[in-house]
């Protein structure tokens, strides 16, 4: 059944291809098997490149992009936020990578790929003649070292967990100097996508290291470049601690321009440190970096009202795939300290009291007033930003005064003379909402929120925490009562958030612990979860994944608030520049990126 | 003004602020929590005395605000004027509303200070958060200040191994990351705070965690004073150590104590903006002149909406008056060094 | 020398407290620094787990307490969480970063204090005397981010200084002259930050001091004698009011790693600011205790100091030889 789902995907880009413009717009790659003369490394083998299909460009140039907090280490098996992450990404490869842009799949390393009858083993063909950037060759033993190094536990690679499929590690296999096999325990629906941002490591250089054990400890920042070599468009050329760090070219990079002119056109890519939002859009007005992500929608106003609007270009690319939302303590308390909490949660288990409290937040005010208009209303937790998968038959959420008043009577609350909700026995509605202080948006979204259930007698009280003190409340202790948080996947497949929705799951923030499913509607999202995973029809899984969001709607584990829009902005005259929704939202294409003048 | 009238001029100065704070209930038009979603960020209202078609009137009146175009920007409705009502009743003239100095009519608002990001009175909130504001800053200052002065006092004057004690457990104070102790803290608190207990842990957390500068600057001051000659005359006759410190040592701190006084009281107004952040000060919505230019400290805040400088402001007014009343006072006390 | 020796003893008491207070006050805190991977909902809790135990986060406090002295004596200063690397080599480019700021900014803040606060301190009421009062007000109300904002923007708008670093790109092919222009210029508006939130409380302090000195009667006396005003500000009524300042000398050494903390986030100075601030609140514990125990050096040397200056300026303060 795969197969016919990959023929109909390959004869679909075939169509696409020939088609000329479409396929310009929506797939970004066609193979080319035949190396151009400026490739060819004298007696060496030539490389098999990857031909871009976007605009050609002209070499040269340096392009600065700032980071909000300094890069901690440029090993790729431990990198776990997002600043190394950047920088790594643009250093190394993978073998299959996700375009950003359409949200699919497409060869990188690996030219091609089949995969078995029963979805469990994938044969993958890499490309062949392609150079680390210090000129070592690349081979299957490459790849086979590097998912050995990612699934080492001494590694402690936080990825590791990724590759665990159906309880077991998946299983790497040399099958001959270009080939490798890869076998799941379980037929996996997103296997495909698994492959991006596990970079190939160079087992020339980090071989010893792996044998003795000691692989988490290298390739740290400060790390001298010519020990740190990798497969992507650049590669390390200097660092200055707490200040910057430089890339230059990487001249054995694999993929070239529609021209045939080798990939990338940057000479220099400089991620200059400036640890506070308000100085990196200080910086960008006043054309000190070229680059600004992630930011805030007031400063997104601001640079868009200043006159000097001219020299760059401000994108607003729509929600994009994170969801912030409220949600109640509903774990099962011991008895003792958490008394008074254990009280409050006869109230928050009671779906009626959760239905009120959504009917009544005022989600338009929350976009209007936090995000500046810039963000979506939610009503499930996959937002339209993720158009392959968002449930478009949910309505959208509804205010309503009235109705959660009328919900409210209904369970049996009731309002005194002065307004004040009671319960069923005359205690006073009133409960803490927890959030992250140094989070003004979300600060601000609880602000509102408490307004709102104000008026419907609620007593909320906000109360803002430091993040480490908040997570521990949430994950340790479970000492608070209500908490707005948000998530938000990397990636647009279902199977990001198995740990969020599975009841087991270690970020079914709402219910930790080993408890099952508490109703036979979190039975039905286990089950549709766990489903989906192993589905491979494209169309099954989404009506799979359509349910859950349904029931998420409906029931109301956590009540979804809003998006925020994802805005970025690069100085004009910036060529290639396409952001995406997906991290990292305008470096992805880092490779292409050129200066028109 | 002839330096006999400052002391009194400060005095009611500060006495003014403070009854104004005491009184904001009536003073502010609105309730400091009120949000007015469709307007934030709004400019402050103008007072108009002349209308559109130029005629006077004598009591001023407002015209409503709305967004208006693609940017959102504010406009004056000009259709309608609405007159400032003096003495206003909160819910249209109900009975049993609150009495406010003045206000005006639904649906126009009277925002002399502009409003913030959620459409709140910045006036209301300024007159409402000078409660904590000040007050828990005095108070702060006063403990701080008062245990600082003794222990300074004791380790300056008994000097020896009661000094020793004293400066290194003063050092210990200064040097100690107090963040994670006051993490320990907010983990162990309730999560509910009342107000009245979140105002007194502000007091005490400020004022208890930073006696050792005072203490420090007061021991230098009075291991100089306990050598002066009349000191160790009056030791010579027979004079008790309390006797000495009360009458002859306590008076030359004097003057750096109101020194300090006048400079300690605005860093901890301030202080409580990092506070808030551990979740130990005031939390939304209860304003305070610290979260209140807390939000000063975003570029687009500082770039666009000049009426949340106002707190600002209002502290300099602060400082200018206990600034004032410290110099008088010290004046008062006469020279201090001989 | 005894006296000195004992001061060291006591140092060194004092920095075994700090240290050990340091690591009981964070055991105390919730959470640690592998707490914000649980966030993420591709990684398992057994990872996390995993991951603390490699750390050494499950030990017990005594033993990585003196894990972490026997890494002191080998000048690794414990390793951090989140750098993959020992402590040590983090900080030191970053200290003398922090240092170069700080330095110059508490030496220009105090030599202009000093001429300022006495001269402020000999004006009658009148323009100037309002003019410094109405000014000192205005810095002490701003907090300092909304200062080092403000100059940011003021950089931007004018064009005249770097809005922000410590070099310009393509500073290591500058010839030597250049370079020290290059951090010159970026050190204009950090420095000036830096001193315009120390400078109100210290001009405070001086003018005080000396304001109450010229009202002693030795100044008197000098001035009837015929000793030009000037000498008799300088000379006479300065050291009198010297007291309190050198207290408060001793203190700002103290803070010379801690101060520039905001302004170097906003100007992102590669010093301490950032990297602090950050493991500070990702409780990246080994690389906070580093700065904390270098700070307490700092306080140490700063008090020994502004103790044996206070000797020195007033004989009176008779040596304690118990």
């Amino acid at each position: 059944m795969l197969n016919n789902f990959f023929r109909r995907e390959c004869s679909a880009r075939a169509k696409r291809a020939v088609f000329g413009s479409r396929s310009r717009a929506l797939l970004a790659v066609a193979l080319v098997l035949h190396s151009p003369p400026a490739f060819a490394q004298g007696s060496a083998r030539p490389a098999e490149v990857l031909r871009s299909e976007h605009d050609a460009g002209r070499p040269g140039g340096r392009l600065v992009f700032a980071l909000r907090s300094e890069p901690k280490t440029l090993n790729p098996v431990t990198a776990v936020d997002i600043p190394s992450k950047d920088v790594i990404g643009r250093m190394t490869a993978d073998l299959v990578h996700i375009d950003r842009q359409t949200q699919r799949t497409a060869s990188a390393l690996a030219r091609s790929w089949s995969v078995s009858a029963d979805g469990r083993r994938y044969t993958l063909e890499l490309r062949r003649g392609v150079r680390f950037s210090d000129g070592h060759p690349m081979d299957a033993d490459d790849v086979v070292f590097s998912f050995q190094c990612y699934l080492d536990e001494r590694n402690g690679s936080p990825q590791r967990d990724l590759l665990v499929v159906g309880g077991k590690p998946v299983v790497v296999r040399r099958l001959d100097a270009y080939r490798v096999a890869l076998e799941l325990e379980q037929p996996y629906a997103a296997a495909e996508r698994l492959f991006d941002s596990f970079a190939i490591l160079p087992r020339h250089l980090l071989g010893k290291a792996q044998q003795e054990g000691r692989l988490a400890q290298v390739w740290s920042l400060g790390t001298p470049p010519a020990e740190i070599a990798g497969l992507g468009p650049f590669r390390l050329k200097s660092y200055v601690p707490g200040d910057r760090l430089v890339l230059e070219r990487n001249p054995h990079y694999w993929k070239i321009d529609g021209t045939g002119r080798p990939l990338p056109y940057l000479d220099e890519v400089v991620f200059l440190l400036v640890p506070s939002e308000d100085a990196q859009v200080i910086r960008f007005k006043a054309g000190e970096t070229d680059l600004i992500s992630r930011l805030s929608a007031a400063n997104f106003g601001v640079l868009s009202r200043e006159p000097t609007a001219g020299r760059y270009r401000l994108e607003d690319l729509g929600p994009g795939l994170e969801y912030s939302f409220l949600f109640f303590n509903l774990n099962e308390l011991a008895r003792g300290p958490l008394e008074g909490v254990a009280r409050k949660q006869a109230w928050f288990r009671q779906l009626v009291f959760r239905q009120a409290v959504s009917a009544a937040l005022d989600r338009e005010g929350m976009v209007q007033l936090v995000y500046q208009g810039r963000g979506t209303p939610l009503a499930s937790h996959v937002t339209p930003g993720n158009k392959l998968w968002v449930n478009r038959a949910l309505p959208p959420p509804a205010r309503s005064l009235p109705r959660a008043r009328e919900l409210l009577a209904g369970a049996g609350f009731s309002w005194n003379a002065e307004g004040t909700l009671l319960d069923r026995s005359g205690a006073p509605v009133v409960f803490t909402v927890v959030t992250n202080a140094a989070n003004a948006s979300r600060v601000q979204m609880a602000t509102i929120l408490q307004d709102d259930l104000r008026q419907l007698g609620m007593g909320v009280q906000v109360v803002p925490l430091e993040n480490r003190a908040l997570l521990d409340r949430v994950f340790q202790s479970h000492d608070y009562e209500a908490a707005v948080m948000a998530l938000g996947s990397g990636d647009v497949d279902p199977n990001g958030e198995m740990n969020v929705w599975v009841s087991s799951g270690p970020t079914h923030l709402w219910n930790l612990g080993p408890s099952g499913p508490s109703a036979p509607w979190e039975k039905e999202i286990d089950d549709l979860m766990r489903r989906q995973l192993v589905t491979l029809d494209a169309r099954d899984r989404k009506r799979q994944y359509d349910r859950v969001q349904e029931l998420v709607a409906t029931n109301l584990p956590l009540i979804p608030l809003v998006s925020p829009n994802v805005l970025v902005g690069a100085r004009e005259g910036l060529g290639n520049f396409r952001p995406a929704i997906l991290d990292p939202y305008v470096l992805w294409n880092a490779d292409e990126l050129f200066w028109r003048r | 003004m002839s330096r006999r009238a400052a002391l009194p001029t400060a005095l009611a100065a500060l006495v003014a602020m403070h009854l104004a704070a005491l009184g904001a209930g009536f003073l502010a038009p609105y309730d400091p929590t009120e949000q007015n979603r469709s307007v934030p960020y709004a400019p402050p209202t103008r007072l108009r005395f002349v209308d559109a078609e130029g005629r006077f009137h004598l009591r001023p009146f407002v015209y409503r605000l709305v967004r208006s175009g693609a940017g959102g920007a504010y406009e004056e409705d000009r259709r309608q004027g609405h007159p400032v009502v003096f003495l206003a009743r909160d819910g249209a003239g109900a009975p049993g509303g609150r009495v406010h100095l003045f206000g005006v009519d639904e649906p126009a608002r009277i925002f002399l200070l502009g409003t913030d990001a959620f459409g709140r009175d910045q006036l209301s909130r300024l007159l409402h958060g000078a409660q904590i504001s000040l007050f828990a800053g005095l108070l702060a200052t006063v403990l701080s200040l008062g245990v600082g002065w003794l222990l300074g006092t004791l380790a300056g004057y008994y000097g020896g191994w009661l000094d020793s004690v004293l400066m290194r457990s003063a050092e210990l104070f200064l040097a100690l990351p107090w963040l994670y102790l006051l993490f320990a803290m907010r983990a162990v608190l309730p999560l509910h705070l009342s107000p009245g207990q979140a105002f007194l842990l502000l007091v005490l957390v400020i004022g208890l965690v930073d006696w050792a500068r005072p203490a420090r600057l007061v021991r230098g001051v009075v291991l100089s004073a306990r050598e002066r000659s009349y000191v160790l005359a009056a030791r010579g006759f027979g004079a008790s150590d309390l006797y000495l410190i009360r009458r002859h040592i306590a008076p030359q701190t004097f003057g750096l104590l109101l020194t300090q006084a006048a400079l300690l009281a605005p860093q901890y107004i301030l202080a409580e903006v990092t506070l808030s952040y551990l979740g130990l000060g005031v939390s939304e919505p209860v304003p305070s002149w610290g979260n209140m230019l807390a939000s000063l400290q975003h570029y687009h805040v500082l770039a666009s909406y000049w009426w949340m400088w106002v707190p600002g402001l209002a502290l300099v007014a602060v400082f200018l008056a206990y600034y004032a009343l410290s110099e008088a006072l010290h004046l008062r006390a006469g020279p201090t060094s001989s | 020398m005894v006296r000195l020796a004992r001061r060291a003893a006591h140092g060194f008491l004092l920095l075994l407290g700090v240290s050990i207070l340091s690591f009981v006050m964070v055991e105390l805190a919730p959470g640690d620094y592998f707490a914000e991977m649980r966030l993420d909902p591709r990684v398992s809790e057994a990872t996390v787990q995993a991951l603390r135990v490699r750390y050494g986060l499950d030990r017990p406090l005594p033993e990585r307490y003196l894990r972490w002295v026997a890494s002191l004596a080998r000048g690794e200063l414990g390793y951090s969480f989140a750098y993959g690397q020992p402590v040590g080599p983090l900080l030191w480019p970053r200290v003398r970063n922090t240092l170069l700021l700080t330095v110059t900014a508490t030496a220009l803040a105090w030599l202009l204090a000093l001429p300022l606060g006495a001269w402020w301190a000999t004006l009658r009421r009148g323009p100037a005397d309002a003019g410094l009062t109405g000014l000192t007000a205005v810095l002490l109300a701003l907090p300092d981010l909304v200062i080092a904002l403000g100059l940011l923007l003021l950089a931007v708008r004018t064009g005249w200084f770097p809005a922000g670093g410590m070099v310009s790109l393509g500073h290591e092919q500058m010839p030597w002259s250049e370079r020290v222009r290059d951090v010159a210029t970026h050190l204009v508006l950090p420095v000036t930050a830096l001193v315009l939130s120390i400078l109100p409380v210290l001009v405070r302090y001086v003018r005080a001091g000396v304001a109450d000195a010229l009202g002693a009667p030795f100044v008197r006396a000098a001035r009837a004698h015929g000793i030009p005003e000037r000498r008799v500000l300088l000379w006479h009524a300065l050291p009198a009011a010297a007291n309190p300042l050198i207290s408060l000398f001793g203190l700002s050494l103290a803070g010379l790693l801690s101060t520039s903390l905001l302004v170097e986030v906003v100007m992102s100075w590669p010093g301490l600011g950032p990297l602090l601030l950050e493991a500070i609140l990702a409780r990246d514990f080994y690389l906070v205790l580093g700065p904390v125990l270098a700070s307490t050096l700092l306080l140490l040397s700063g008090n020994v100091l502004a103790d044996a200056l206070l000797m020195v300026a007033d004989p009176r303060i008779r040596d304690e030889a118990t």
